[in-house]
């Protein structure tokens, strides 16, 4: 698998010393970091931006804060969800899931139009009970 | 501008907190309950200080009145297997 993503030879840093390779899996491919890496900069490596997508309207979502703070990079590793990609280590083996959208049997749209209060709830009533 | 992302657990626009600010003249922990700005998975730790400051610019409610947008525990999500301390037997 390649690797074409990495700053290899950096102004101020230098050059990027020799690692060890350890493959994982996201989403049944394989892919391939350097030790060190964390899930989501191991896959920005290889080219995969996108780690999961909101829950109700399937929009994507990658790397937002990258300290851990945000949770928008959280990924399902091993069978544990919500496990921040940006602050795991990558292991030999892992098996990495990306979030996917959920049904929305209840999706409300006019949430604006609620009633403020009872007394406005009361009076909605009213008006739908005179017609 | 206001198609701007302010909470991105649960996607509130600008427009969203700016129409129902202006439509009930709320407060910021009124425009938390209607829109779920803040409300979401990272528990408002992102979004909090920017719905604080749109509420500002909009109703001119100053941040830190006696019913602001506080921060109660948990202040990270904790799973119910890891309270139960399901993690510490593994």
């Amino acid at each position: 698998m390649k690797n074409n993503h990495r700053i290899v030879d950096h102004p101020v840093l230098g050059s990027l010393p020799e690692k060890d390779s350890i493959t994982f899996t996201f989403d049944g491919k394989e892919y391939s970091g350097l030790a060190g890496d964390t899930i989501a900069s191991a896959l920005l490596a290889n080219g995969v931006r996108t780690l999961r997508v909101h829950e109700a309207s399937g929009k994507p979502r990658g790397i937002y804060c990258n300290i851990g703070h945000c949770f928008e990079c959280r990924v399902t590793v091993n069978s544990t969800s919500g496990v921040r990609a940006c602050l795991t280590e990558i292991k030999d083996g892992m098996v990495i899931e990306s979030g996917k959208p959920e049904a929305q049997p209840f999706a409300s749209k006019n949430v604006q139009d609620f009633p403020r209060t009872y007394a406005e709830f009361e009076k909605k009533q009213k008006v739908k009970g005179d017609k | 501008m206001d198609n701007i992302t302010i909470c991105r657990c649960e996607e509130v626009t600008l427009e969203d907190i700016k129409n129902t600010a202006k439509k009930y003249n709320c407060t910021a922990r009124e425009i938390k309950l209607r829109t779920r700005a803040g409300m979401g998975y990272c528990g408002g730790r992102t979004c909090r200080p920017i719905v604080d400051t749109v509420m500002e610019h909009v109703t001119g409610e100053k941040p830190g009145d006696n019913i602001p947008l506080k921060v109660q525990p948990p202040v990270r999500p904790v799973s119910l297997s890891t309270l139960e301390g399901k993690e510490n037997e593994k």
